[in-house]
């Protein structure tokens, strides 16, 4: 135990918690801490926006499977975290998140700069706290870091008065944590391991149904044994892309309103959906009364609450994932071992349906450039240990689609709240986590003019991120529906993004190298320059075709069973055995 | 629809309540009556909820009660009957 200040003491307990790295901006609030960090062993990259420091840290959590930190002063800078912790929340994303908040005596005060961020943050966060007490401190550190790592991870916020940073106190970094009301549960109970194979055994059409908890548990290599075990097809949700590798043969891809004809109808005509991970979302269930209306569910999840919360599980298992399926792979052998299913029917029928309606899309025919195919170009070159980013959005949608995922920790998106924005700031913080390991960040148009200056902060401090713009000079997936569902109004969508800015002048001015591209026959070639550049971040702006539209897609709040393959086309149901 | 009274167990510290109520209102919950106690703990309070809520969405809304940190236990009254029971939150230890 020793005598520090508050904010000696909360840089202490950070070390103390294994933190290397946090992003974030002083302010008045938090600049005592910033003193003991200027000393600290803990390198502190200086953003330019709160937002940047938040989705810095998810990004940087997401490749690494640590937790992620961020930090900023009271009233404003803490509400430029808000977006990024909500974020953060709706994909399960451990991060912890420091603010200063003015003095304890001026709480209530409406003071300069004071705003209620433990309780705005209360709707979302997994948890958070008010600290006003400076020996408080190490224990607010130890308790948030346990909980936002462990069970369902997610977002913790500790907002610290300044008075408590500024006062002396004792130092003593708790060894153990212990709270009465929480207490994840990661050994599944051995009756639903065996219900739960028993229920497989008993399914003549089952499917994977995949979801990000797989990445969060480290249970790909797990998940590839049970898959291969049984034999059956796997679908990989948007959060789960990289879960499954996408070249093996059981799996048919994502899954969704813009999932491939395969998966959507494989969830839909299964008659056992193996849950794991998964939260039946809207964007994957579509109308949620016709969704895989046969089904049985097994649902394997951390989350007790996601049991049952949009869909009836027939078999519930509550643990860690990678618990989970090491537990499911011995007793579904044995089970198997006196019940062996025949699931070849339906394998053939999933995959004649994958060979009838593969991922594809058609080359704009006025020459100018295909969004897809500079996606398709960026997984094939870079190759499947790097790591992507996306916005959200229609380039979101097809970087899920025409990059080819490997690996689990190499697919970053904002696929919950849908976080306009992210690419940039994630890619920093993914980069600062795999810093031998390319990273791109494939973004829109309409993306990057919201949270672009973090490639200033990239330049200054050594993390060279990609980038590709996919500037269709739109909001493009808003300008999908417009063109689906309002007559073509094109009421506020068209952003000019190809007069203004100028991308690349934009980039060199943050300290980038600026690209541009819009022939096909340049695309390769931009892509090699990109990729031979490692001490500065690039940008290229690949301008492309406006009209380009996501398929299949599956309208908001229609059935699965209506996915359009095209405007207007369905699938070919009646020569599919179905 | 029958009511049923929810026993809860919370620390004592600030802003349980507006966590609790906060979670009713954003999950589209309603709380027909609400009393907040102290326990022979001083470190633990008692809040006894009462919802006009069965069924599936009962248990939402204890297993989504149950999430937050600050609730230690959750014990429904089951109406017509005495003795609490059924969707025992107590933490298992064994884990």
């Amino acid at each position: 135990m020793s005598q520090m200040n508050g904010a000696s003491s909360l840089v202490a307990s950070l070390e103390a918690a294994g933190v290397d790295v946090m992003f974030g901006i002083p302010g008045g609030a938090i600049l005592p801490a910033y003193d003991p960090i200027f000393s600290s062993s803990i390198r502190h990259i200086l953003v330019r926006h709160e937002q940047g420091a938040g989705h810095a840290a998810t990004g940087y959590a997401q490749v690494t499977g640590r937790v992620g930190v961020c930090i900023a002063t009271s009233g404003p800078g803490a509400t430029n975290l808000v977006t990024p912790l909500a974020d953060a929340a709706m994909d399960s994303v451990p991060v912890v998140a420091i603010t200063g908040q003015v003095p304890s005596v001026a709480i209530g005060t409406d003071a300069f700069q004071e705003a209620d961020i433990r309780g705005i943050t209360m709707p979302f966060a997994k948890h958070n706290y008010l600290i006003t007490n400076p020996a408080d401190i190490p224990r607010a550190i130890a308790e948030a870091f346990y909980i936002a790592s462990t069970g369902r991870p997610g977002p913790v916020l500790v907002d610290i008065a300044k008075d408590a940073l500024q006062a002396m106190t004792d130092f003593k970094y708790p060894t153990s944590v212990n709270l009465a009301g929480y207490k994840p549960k990661s050994i599944p109970d051995n009756q639903s391991i065996l219900d739960a194979a028993a229920l497989i055994t008993q399914s003549s059409k089952p499917v994977f149904y995949v979801g990000g908890g797989v990445i969060k548990a480290n249970a790909s290599r797990e998940l590839l044994e049970l898959a291969q075990l049984l034999g059956a097809p796997v679908v990989t949700t948007l959060m789960a892309r990289g879960a499954f590798p996408d070249s093996h043969p059981l799996h048919l891809g994502m899954p969704g309103m813009h999932g491939t004809v395969a998966a959507v109808t494989a969830l839909q005509k299964a008659d056992l959906l193996i849950t794991l991970g998964a939260r039946f979302d809207d964007r994957v269930t579509g109308k949620l009364s016709t969704f895989a209306v046969n089904a049985k569910v097994l649902h394997a999840d951390i989350d007790p609450a996601e049991i049952g919360k949009n869909r009836f599980a027939d078999v519930a298992v509550l643990g860690d994932l990678k618990n989970t399926i090491s537990a499911l792979i011995p007793a579904l052998k044995s089970a198997l071992a006196k019940n062996q299913p025949d699931l070849t029917p339906w394998l053939n029928q999933m995959n004649s349906l994958q060979a009838a309606y593969p991922l594809g899309y058609d080359k704009p025919n006025d020459g100018t450039l295909s969004p897809q195919y500079v996606i398709e170009r960026l997984g094939k070159i870079s190759g499947p240990e790097a790591i992507f980013a996306a916005g959200v959005g229609q380039h979101q949608m097809w970087a899920s689609q025409f990059v080819s995922y490997e690996n689990p920790r190499t697919w970053l998106n904002s696929g919950g709240l849908g976080t306009m924005g992210y690419a940039v700031p994630a890619a920093m913080g993914a980069k600062v986590g795999a810093p031998d390991t390319t990273v791109w960040a494939i973004d829109g148009d309409g993306c990057f003019q919201m949270t672009n200056q973090e490639l200033t902060t990239c330049a200054l401090n050594n993390i060279p991120i990609k980038v590709a713009i996919i500037n269709n000079e739109s909001l493009g997936m808003v300008r999908q529906w417009q063109t689906m569902f309002y007559e073509g109004r094109y009421s506020n969508t068209n952003l000019e993004s190809k007069r203004v800015p100028n991308f690349p002048m934009l980039a060199e001015a943050m300290g980038c190298v600026g690209l541009s591209c819009e022939r096909e026959e340049d695309v390769d070639a931009t892509i090699e320059k990109a990729m031979g550049i490692n001490d500065q971040p690039v940008v290229i702006d690949f301008r492309v075709h406006r009209d380009a539209m996501v398929w299949p897609m599956v309208a908001a709040g229609t059935s699965n069973d209506d996915i359009m393959i095209a405007r207007e086309t369905t699938p070919d149901w009646d020569s599919q055995e179905l | 629809m029958a009511q049923h009274i929810l026993e809860v167990l919370v620390e004592n510290s600030p802003g349980v309540l507006a966590r609790v109520a906060g979670l009713f209102s954003r999950r589209a919950y309603n709380i027909e009556r609400l009393s907040v106690g102290p326990t022979t703990d001083p470190s633990i309070s008692q809040m006894d909820i009462v919802v006009n809520l069965e069924g599936h969405a009962l248990e939402q809304v204890i297993a989504q009660l149950d999430k937050l940190i600050n609730v230690i236990s959750i014990k429904e009254i089951i109406p017509n009957k005495t003795a609490p029971a059924v969707h025992d939150t107590q933490p298992d230890y064994q884990n």
